[in-house]
């Protein structure tokens, strides 16, 4: 107790002399308990709360690892968390989904939802982690932080850290380099023979590299300051070697190598929305929502009207991406200014990340997720491709190839390298295998891999909480004659997401939101949407006038409703709104 | 028995159930020979009549469900053809589709009676039976069951959805305001209430039907156009929000209409139509396509016009059919009027999202699409001499008014007085002028008269609890008084589809290997020339197939080792092979020192395969 005391004393003195306001450590009942920890270990700030579930956040999870750490959180939060499988991968893997809500405070379905998944390209696997530390740390801070508190028992999350976990598995257990189609068997090189000529680990070293063939007409050397660095010589330069490829024979007998291996299409680009077959758009396989996964977070997806925010992990490249997809594509100007006010604040949370337009930054994408999401669905959607190699020297420029080959010598003590050894192919002869590992360039090493999955969450944090904040502000009572009322209903959204996007609105995609006021004594004679509510401006409802449809709330700001009734005692009013919850307020008329 | 005019609907009911009692002596013949062709099936008596089709045909015809519908009713795919799944697998193939369009009983009752014609011929028709032991038949006779019992329920109602519950008016609430029989007279027909701010005036030259009036000539509307019903969610709006649902040939990815009241959630997002979509992605041997339904290329060949963008990244989305392709819609269209007796080009009606464009545009197949039935093609045939052919698209008759009629056939919007908003927002297919329509109708209407007089229901006056005080009549067109001929039309009708199905049947590629000749170059080295060629009709592959890359190129093997081949390789790929004997040629040079049998073998995807064996090697 004395040396608490004394803490006190030296937070208060420090703090006076920083200029703090000082006053509310004095009382000894709001001092904080500090003990000696059983295990030596002390919170960092970032992640502080009590450890119920200890996750080592600098290693990767396997699809099994992922499940096993879904599931100890669901057993350790039962009410934060609900566990289920929201459909299979092609090879019957379980997609799973961690829905964390505050389960006890509001119906789960009926809260602004955020939808979060990763991985959709298995070789992207830092996506898993991401999302599913996302979960670990709603669960562990509830309760500790009031942010997460209240976000928690205002929305739910559903958090899918792997929506190819077919493509995941390959990358871990196979060791194959390019894992970013799933499973479902393509034929590739259209020999009448699916995914019969994949890359391989040919020297049983454990990994898949490179390989490289002596040749003195090759246009290749090693770099002279980092020998395992290969370069491209110059013009008129000789060079010492040639790059045969990734590591694998010729299976099939027809003159080429790894040319049809595991799948071959791209997850991404098979969802509805601007959809175009492979021709137009490579990979993007026979129709729009043909793959099981697709499908599983369509059918999902379509089945929660209450999602309003979503975010779908890739690598890399340190972007907050937004859509359209292509040139000419939906995007309101409305629901680009919310989007762009939210990426801004992600380019500040996240140093390197820069928020940008998908077709005018990146590349066309037809059939990308997020388009669907936003324009099939009226979500706002971003996806985060995370990690940029700036942060290796936390510059704004990328490092320079010697600076990279530095790095893994240097930082990395070459844990990213494997050693040139010399192989016997079948039809090269003699050659080289080695090269870095399939880990380095897109992966962030295992000390930075903590801060990204940090970073990328605060920055879906307050996409979340940017969420519509729907409050029925103010019901007022005015008397215009015995037992007739005029009553104004106010509906205010407190966060910057409107209830329903101009793109929704615009496609009816979800109900208007519908205030309606109901009593046993009561009767509605007319109501309707106040146009201005300084001059009164009331523009009557034609129809049904206990129920007035509203398009949308915009974000931060309120929408007004009045009704004339006749009667007397009590009514309800009632706010039904897809994205911004059930509200109900009770009131007597006077 | 002779129907009243006004117990039409009663009778058509029952033609499904008494099908076989009905079938009368003039289809009885001697056994294994033609079964009845010419009436319609309800959906529940399919699986019977397709399952007694399969035990009695167990060599050639299989039947099996590939989906269940909302409705708790069966999709059923029926197979033709002889041999193992493999050897089916492999060959040319045709996939005949009806019911797809939802209010298409007649195209049902064309692909039941074909495939029944069909087995009934094997024993008996040579042609049939080497069709039938070279080729593979894939027939979906009702995609849409959910919509095509309609046509057997009571009331009557004409709709082309399935069950799917859908907030067609966008209120937050589903299908709460459908038509309503309300003159009890089983079936849903048109309410016409007169009001000086309706859109309608009656047409003079025929006052049973309605035109739109038009301002500027100084006409002042007179009547509003409703389907019969009450606004039962009181909202003033009748009957804008109906059973259903999903139109299965508005649902598929080329040109697929986003949030129209019909066209389903997304693309191929209904049990039925992945079925299909899994299917013709599974069976890559498909190489005809025969819709029965909208984006018609039959009663009128479709011009080569593109339509899309010529600039970013759309540019190269193909919209028209490719010029090299055109002939053979020109030609098989031309077959197909002949067939059915039609003298000339009449008006097709084309949809978004339709399966027939999108097996041409995206899966690059060759895919032939028409309505079985219409007015303008049953005047036509009559003799009647319809109008001239509207230059535009669709033709589209005044009437269905504000409620389920535009929504049954998705493409009425453009004359819906004060229409459902999702209607069709965004349809390519523009409505034809009034006047033109007007004029069609009028014909169709006297020729109703004269052959059908039940299937227009003479306005008669309704004291509506809607609208006290003011005059509602309900008449007009019966439910599918345009879709369905009378049944004396029907087996001409489906005897000549049938004629015209076998016909396409034999225009698939066949892959043959015409000539094999090796040439011994000395020391057991030989140059071989390999003739492939295609003896069937269309090309392996149309352009459209080369251009979306989906129709694979024929390969050649000579089934040595790789190392034997001082020129040229093991497998070959060849680019597209025009049919009626167009041939390609494989050279290479190949070391074979031990005499050996090598198997030479051509496969083509849509043309079947073909394999030879040459006795090679050894010689010094």
């Amino acid at each position: 107790m004395k040396l608490i005391r004394l803490l006190s004393y030296a937070v208060i003195m420090v703090g006076a002399g920083l200029g703090w306001p000082i006053g509310h450590w004095t009382a000894e009942a709001a001092a904080p308990k500090i003990a000696v920890s059983d295990d030596h270990t002390y919170p960092a700030l970032g992640a502080s709360a009590p450890r119920k579930v200890p996750i080592a956040w600098n290693r990767y999870h396997d699809h099994a690892g992922l499940y096993d750490l879904l599931l100890r959180l669901n057993k350790a939060f039962p009410d934060l968390t609900k566990l289920y499988s929201i459909g299979k991968s092609f090879e019957g893997r379980d997609l799973w989904c961690l829905e964390v809500t505050a389960r006890k405070v509001g119906e789960p379905s009926r809260k602004p939802g955020m939808w979060i998944d990763g991985n959709i390209h298995g070789n992207e696997v830092q996506a898993g982690e991401v999302v599913a530390y996302t979960a670990w740390y709603l669960c562990h801070q509830y309760g500790h932080l009031p942010k997460v508190t209240e976000l928690l028992d205002r929305c739910v999350f559903y958090l899918v850290p792997t929506i190819n976990p077919d493509g995941r598995d390959r990358f871990f257990h196979e060791g194959q380099p390019n894992t970013r189609s799933g499973s479902r068997p393509c034929d590739n090189d259209r020999d009448g023979l699916a995914d019969e000529d994949d890359a391989e680990d040919l020297n049983g070293d454990g990994v898949i590299t490179q390989m490289r063939i002596k040749d003195r007409n090759g246009r290749y050397k090693p770099h002279p300051d980092y020998p395992r660095l290969l370069v491209r010589v110059k013009d008129d330069e000789k060079g010492e070697y040639t790059l045969l490829g990734t590591e694998g024979i010729d299976n099939d007998g027809d003159g080429r190598i790894n040319e049809d291996g595991a799948g071959g299409y791209d997850g991404n680009r098979n969802w509805p929305w601007d959809w175009q077959p492979s021709y137009i758009q490579n990979g993007a396989i026979d129709y729009p929502v043909s793959l099981p996964e697709t499908r599983a977070v369509v059918d999902f997806i379509i089945a929660h009207p209450n999602i309003a925010a979503m975010q779908s992990y890739h690598n890399s490249g340190g972007m907050i991406l937004r859509g359209p997809g292509r040139a000419g594509g939906n995007m309101r100007p409305e629901d680009e200014r919310v989007l762009l006010t939210i990426a801004t604040r992600g380019e500040k949370i996240i140093p390197f990340y820069r928020a940008l337009i998908t077709h005018r930054d990146l590349y066309t994408v037809w059939g990308g997720e997020k388009d669907w999401t936003y324009s099939g669905r009226g979500i706002l959607s971003f996806t985060n491709e995370l990690w940029t190699p700036k942060n290796l020297y936390r510059s704004a420029t990328p490092p320079t190839d010697e600076e990279n080959a530095f790095f893994l010598e240097h930082v990395l003590l070459n844990d990213g390298v494997v050693e040139w050894k010399e192989f016997d192919h079948p039809t090269f002869g003699k050659i080289e295998i080695g090269g870095t590992k399939k880990e380095w360039g897109r992966l962030p090493p295992s000390f930075l891999l903590e801060e990204e999955c940090h970073r990328n969450m605060a920055f879906t944090l307050y996409h979340a909480a940017m969420m519509p904040k729907l409050r029925i502000a103010d019901v007022t009572m005015e008397k215009l004659s015995d037992g007739l009322y005029k009553v104004w209903v106010t509906v205010e959204n407190e966060r910057l997401i409107p209830t329903r996007t101009a793109t929704d609105v615009a496609n009816h995609i979800s109900p208007p939101d519908i205030v309606s006021l109901a009593g046993p004594n009561v009767k509605v004679l007319s109501a309707g949407r106040v146009l201005d509510r300084y001059f009164k401006r009331v523009e009557a409802v034609r129809r049904r006038p206990e129920r007035v449809e509203l398009d949308t709330v915009a974000g931060m700001s309120a929408e007004r409703v009045q009704f004339i009734v006749a009667g007397k005692g009590e009514f309800t009013v009632t706010v039904d709104s897809a994205k911004g919850g059930l509200l109900t307020a009770r009131h007597t008329l006077p | 028995m002779k129907p009243s005019p006004r117990s039409w609907p009663n009778l058509f009911c029952l033609t499904g159930v008494l099908l076989f009692a009905a079938a009368g002596p003039r289809t009885i013949r001697a056994a294994g020979s033609d079964p009845p062709i010419g009436k319609l099936i309800a959906p529940a008596t399919l699986a019977e009549r397709l399952q007694s089709l399969a035990r009695s045909n167990r060599s050639i015809v299989r039947v099996k469900s590939v989906a269940r519908s909302l409705g708790k009713r069966d999709v059923w795919l029926v197979e033709l053809g002889r041999g193992s799944d493999a050897a089916r697998g492999a060959r040319p193939a045709m996939l005949l589709v009806a019911g797809i369009e939802g209010n298409d009983p007649v195209g049902t009752a064309a692909a039941v009676g074909w495939v029944e014609r069909l087995a009934g011929q094997y024993k008996s028709d040579e042609t049939v039976r080497t069709l039938l032991d070279s080729t593979t038949l894939y027939v979906f006779p009702c995609v849409n069951p959910d919509a095509a019992a309609a046509c057997f329920a009571k009331p009557l109602l004409e709709r082309a959805v399935n069950d799917k519950p859908v907030d067609d008016d966008h209120d937050g609430m589903k299908d709460e305001d459908g038509p309503d029989d309300i003159d009890g007279d089983g079936q849903i027909v048109s309410m016409r209430v007169l009001d000086p701010d309706g859109e309608y005036i009656a047409d003079p030259r025929e006052p049973r039907l309605l035109i739109r009036a038009d301002k500027a000539k100084g006409q002042r509307g007179q009547w509003r156009l409703l389907t019969e019903g009450c606004d039962d969610d009181r909202d003033e709006r009748w009957n804008e929000d109906g059973v259903g649902g999903v139109n299965f040939n508005r649902n598929f990815p080329f040109r697929y209409e986003w949030f129209s009241a019909v066209s389903g959630v997304h693309q191929i997002c209904e049990a039925e139509t992945r079925a299909l979509a899994e299917f013709v992605v599974n069976h890559q041997n498909i190489g005809i396509i025969f819709t029965f339904g909208a984006a018609d290329n039959l009663v009128q060949t479709p011009r080569a016009d593109s339509t899309g963008p010529t600039t970013g990244p759309a540019a190269r989305i193909v919209t028209s059919i490719s010029e090299r392709d055109l002939p053979y819609y020109r030609f098989l269209g031309e077959t197909y009027r002949k067939t059915l007796g039609l003298e000339k080009e009449l008006q097709g009606v084309s949809q978004p999202g339709t399966f027939s464009d999108w097996m041409y545009f995206h899966r690059g197949r060759l895919s032939l699409a028409a309505r079985a039935w219409s007015p303008t093609m049953q005047l036509e045939l009559s003799g009647e001499k319809p109008k001239e052919v509207p230059k535009d698209d669709a033709a589209k008759a005044v009437e269905g008014g504000d409620g389920e009629a535009g929504k049954a056939t998705s493409g009425r919007s453009g004359t819906k007085a004060g229409s459902v908003k999702a209607g069709a927002k965004t349809s390519p297919a523009r409505p034809s002028e009034p006047a033109e329509a007007a004029s069609q109708d009028r014909d169709f209407l006297q020729w109703l008269d004269k052959n059908a007089p039940d299937r227009f229901v003479a306005w008669h006056a309704f004291d509506h609890p809607d609208f006290p005080g003011k005059t509602v009549e309900i008449g007009g067109f019966v439910p599918f008084a345009k879709t369905v001929p009378p049944e004396k039309e029907l087996e001409r009708l489906l005897t000549r589809h049938a004629d015209f199905l076998t016909t396409l049947a034999l225009r698939l590629p066949r892959i043959a290997i015409r000539k094999v000749e090796s040439k011994h170059l000395g020391n057991s080295v030989y140059e071989l020339k390999i003739e492939v060629e295609n003896t069937g009709y269309l090309p392996t592959a149309l352009r459209q197939g080369e251009v979306t890359n989906e129709v694979y190129p024929t390969r050649v093997v000579v089934d040595l080792d790789p190392k034997a081949f001082l020129s040229g390789t093991r497998m070959t790929r060849l680019t597209a092979i025009e049919g009626c004997g167009g041939m390609k040629e494989v050279r290479c040079t190949v070391l074979v020192p031990e005499r050996k049998a090598v198997k030479i073998s051509a496969v083509s995807m849509l043309g079947g395969s073909a394999e030879t064996t040459l006795q090679l090697g050894g010689e010094k």
